[in-house]
């Protein structure tokens, strides 16, 4: 009885310690995956997955190619230059209604302060009122264009009320300095910039709170593959996002020495930003809304809006996040 | 390590009562972890109960209506800020998620300020459709965000429950198995001492004094077994066997038989074993109508050489003459004292001629071998009366006093001598 039960208690053993010992040293097949990833430290979760080895557990061997800006990155994804991309829901809602074959795996980033209305000082501008016939500098089809549209419907304008002048976001400020126009809306870190180095020149409009923008993982319509790599890579995400909410400090250094910043913009952005993973209906209904939003200002030029729901590919979250996945059938 | 079985018992005792103690714990630990993370899912389920009665009131009245009136926004709205300001524990998970929410709450009560502030009076039915979308969208992200908050509360009660059943599984096969252990173990030392004890008290009986030697130690059976070693040991030290004391008693009979039947002096047989002997050859020569002879032995002029060297020389010459008659009899020949100087030699199956033949042997080795005193020589002779059993000896005393009168003739007829009884139409 006493040899029974000890036979059996470590045979229970070793076939626990063999499944885990075969469970850790299954090796996955590595697919090698390029993400073109917007410069900005809204793509943090990236830079701390990688550098604290959160894909080296998954199925991806991911290689970075770094863009300015969501748009240049939807651009890689549709070249097919890069598997993957980071954008934001503006360049998602701009790039359905021309009806591109891309879809959204996820959104990882938030934040209500990341595009931000500067205005020359001289100017006078105290709020969206007053940019009535005034010169804007914009990025169009971005977060850029959308963010002022909306600033100025708030007072019931248009972007037929201002003067749009278009830039690269990185063009942004020379168009200023230069005083092609009076204000101009940049995202970050090109707002820090603009404020760093024109100081009394300019004025920042508080804006916090009127526009969320999300950042998402995006890809050309996927197919089994493409879902099964985008899971490995949200498997990687999770992992840094629990880290930027466990280690902030380390995951701050992190992203000032990956995108060369300074603390100091860092600790002033980084209250804007919450790191969550998730792909919900509100996703759907402000891509839905934008996407009409650029039909009716005549933001864009087409004047059909698409059926969002077709640029959402929630088979990866569902397989490593269920409970943060939320869109009706 | 010696422990005690009572220890074990004690020991066994504890250990289940610990994990039973774990068992319990974790019943209350997972209770508790069901109960918070019940909390937290009200909690979702009421923002989203509450951002529910918002998407409503935004979908269902004019917002900007010039006599909108704000208090049923505002009642909700303040009730969503009460309640996202009450909110339990959270998860860290739950808390970015919580974060988001406030984050969302605050644009939500931004745009609907702005909105509500400008009235929009001259805006388009597109910029007021699109901005009533905004205050959806926002709305939408809140209720999205509860869900997965009580999406994440569900999941957690579901894992809380998962492990709660896995750690009872586990605890009871683990005391059950311990408790098996326990009573198997306790059950075969002590079944397995106790047979040790029971066969060293059977050696014991039989008179074998072993040490018992446990194969499984314990305090109890340790100290019975201690006890019964120490006995053990004075019982062999102070008990002897019956065996021995048969072979001892046989050994000092034997000694005992052999003085009493030994001259203390020659170390031959002395006259008690004589008779014994000589009734003995007597009646077996009567019985088998075997022949029997009789000598006689004195030493001649014994008294004057006693006189002359001293009753020590006395001694060594009687010693001396036995030691001559020794090496000139046969095995079956016995000789023994017959008192002071005279010894008696039986011949059994031998005639006057052999007996004749054998006193002359014993003078004549006598004669050759004289015994030193002070590197000086003193020789003595012998007179040997001789008799043979015959018809007319009734008695082993008749044979004797034949023997003795032969032995008085060779006295008178000038000692040295041999002289016979004749023992005329023998058989």
């Amino acid at each position: 009885m006493l040899i029974l039960s000890l036979v059996t208690l470590l045979v229970c053993i070793s076939a626990i310690l063999l499944y885990l010992n075969f469970e850790s040293r299954w090796q996955q097949p590595k697919y090698p995956v390029v993400i073109a990833v917007s410069k900005t430290p809204l793509s943090t979760p990236f830079y701390v997955a990688k550098a604290i080895g959160a894909f080296d557990g998954t199925c991806v061997d991911v290689e970075f190619d770094e863009v300015l800006g969501g748009q240049r990155a939807f651009a890689k994804v549709m070249n097919g230059d890069a598997d993957f991309g980071t954008s934001s829901d503006s360049v998602i809602a701009f790039k359905s209604l021309a009806g591109r074959a891309f879809v959204t795996h996820a959104m990882f980033v938030q934040s209500d302060n990341d595009v931000k209305l500067i205005s020359r000082a001289s100017a006078k501008v105290n709020s969206a009122i007053d940019l009535q016939g005034k010169k804007i500098g914009v990025t169009k089809g971005t977060a850029s264009e959308y963010f002022l549209s909306n600033l100025l419907a708030l007072e019931g304008l248009t972007t037929e009320d201002v003067k749009l002048y278009h830039y690269k976001p990185e063009q942004l400020m020379n168009g200023f300095i230069n005083n092609e126009i009076d204000a101009f809306v940049p995202w970050e870190p090109f707002g820090f910039e603009s404020i760093q180095l024109l100081a009394d020149k300019v004025k920042v409009h508080q804006t916090k709170g009127l526009n969320t923008l999300v950042f998402n993982l995006i890809s050309a319509t996927a197919d089994t593959l493409l879902v099964e790599k985008a899971k490995c890579l949200i498997q990687g995400l999770s992992i840094a996002i629990d880290y930027i909410a466990s280690y902030p400090t380390q995951s701050k250094k992190i992203v000032i020495n990956e995108l060369n910043l300074s603390a100091e913009f860092i600790d002033w952005v980084w209250p804007d930003y919450i790191f969550k993973l998730g792909l919900n209906q509100s996703l759907v209904l402000s891509v839905e809304s934008q996407a009409m939003w650029a039909i009716s200002t005549q933001m864009s030029q087409f004047n059909e809006v698409p059926n969002v729901e077709h640029f959402i590919d929630s088979r990866a979250m569902l397989q490593v996040m269920p409970n943060a996945v939320n869109i009706p059938k | 390590m010696n422990i005690s079985l009572l220890q074990r018992i004690l020991f066994f005792t504890l250990s289940c009562c610990f994990l039973f103690g774990l068992l319990f714990a974790s019943v209350i630990w997972s209770s508790q972890a069901i109960e918070l993370a019940l909390s937290r899912d009200n909690y979702a389920e009421q923002l989203t109960n509450q951002t529910n009665s918002l998407k409503q009131l935004v979908a269902n009245d004019n917002i900007y209506d010039s006599d909108y009136s704000l208090s049923d926004w505002q009642n909700l709205q303040v009730k969503l800020t009460r309640l996202l300001k009450s909110s339990p524990k959270l998860t860290a998970q739950q808390e970015i998620i919580q974060i988001s929410i406030q984050s969302q709450n605050e644009s939500l009560k931004s745009l609907f300020t702005l909105i509500n502030q400008n009235k929009l009076k001259n805006a388009s039915e597109t910029i007021k459709n699109h901005l009533k979308a905004r205050l959806m969208i926002q709305l939408e992200a809140i209720r999205s965000d509860s869900l997965q908050l009580s999406a994440i509360a569900q999941q957690d009660i579901y894992n809380t429950i998962k492990n709660q059943a896995f750690m009872f599984i586990v605890v009871s096969v683990v005391s059950i198995l311990a408790l098996f252990f326990g009573a198997f173990s306790l059950t075969y030392i002590v079944r397995k001492s106790l047979n040790e004890i029971k066969c060293a008290f059977e050696k014991n009986h039989s008179g074998h004094f072993q040490k018992i030697k446990l194969s499984h130690h314990s305090q109890e059976f340790d100290s019975i077994a201690d006890a019964f070693n120490t006995m053990n040991k004075k019982l062999s030290e102070s008990t002897i066997s019956l065996t021995a004391m048969e072979k001892i008693v046989e050994e000092r009979t034997h000694v005992l038989e052999q003085l009493s039947n030994t001259d203390p002096l020659t170390k031959v047989a002395n006259r008690r074993a004589l008779f014994e002997r000589a009734d003995m050859e007597f009646s077996r020569a009567i019985r088998s109508h075997s022949k029997l002879t009789l000598l006689l032995i004195d030493c001649d002029f014994f008294k004057k050489v006693n006189d002359q060297y001293g009753h020590l020389f006395g001694d060594e010459l009687l010693i001396h003459i036995c030691n001559i008659c020794r090496q000139e009899i046969r095995d079956i020949d016995f000789l023994a004292r017959y008192g002071g100087e005279e010894f008696i030699l039986i011949l059994p199956n031998c005639d006057i001629t052999g007996g004749i033949e054998t006193a002359n042997r014993i003078q004549h080795s006598l004669a050759n071998n004289c015994l030193k005193v002070d590197s000086k020589e003193i020789c003595v002779t012998l007179s040997i009366g001789i008799s043979m059993l015959s018809e007319r000896h009734k008695s082993l005393d008749q044979l004797i006093n034949d023997a003795d009168k032969a032995m008085y003739l060779a006295k008178e007829n000038g000692r040295n001598r041999i002289e016979v009884i004749p023992a005329p139409n023998l058989h």
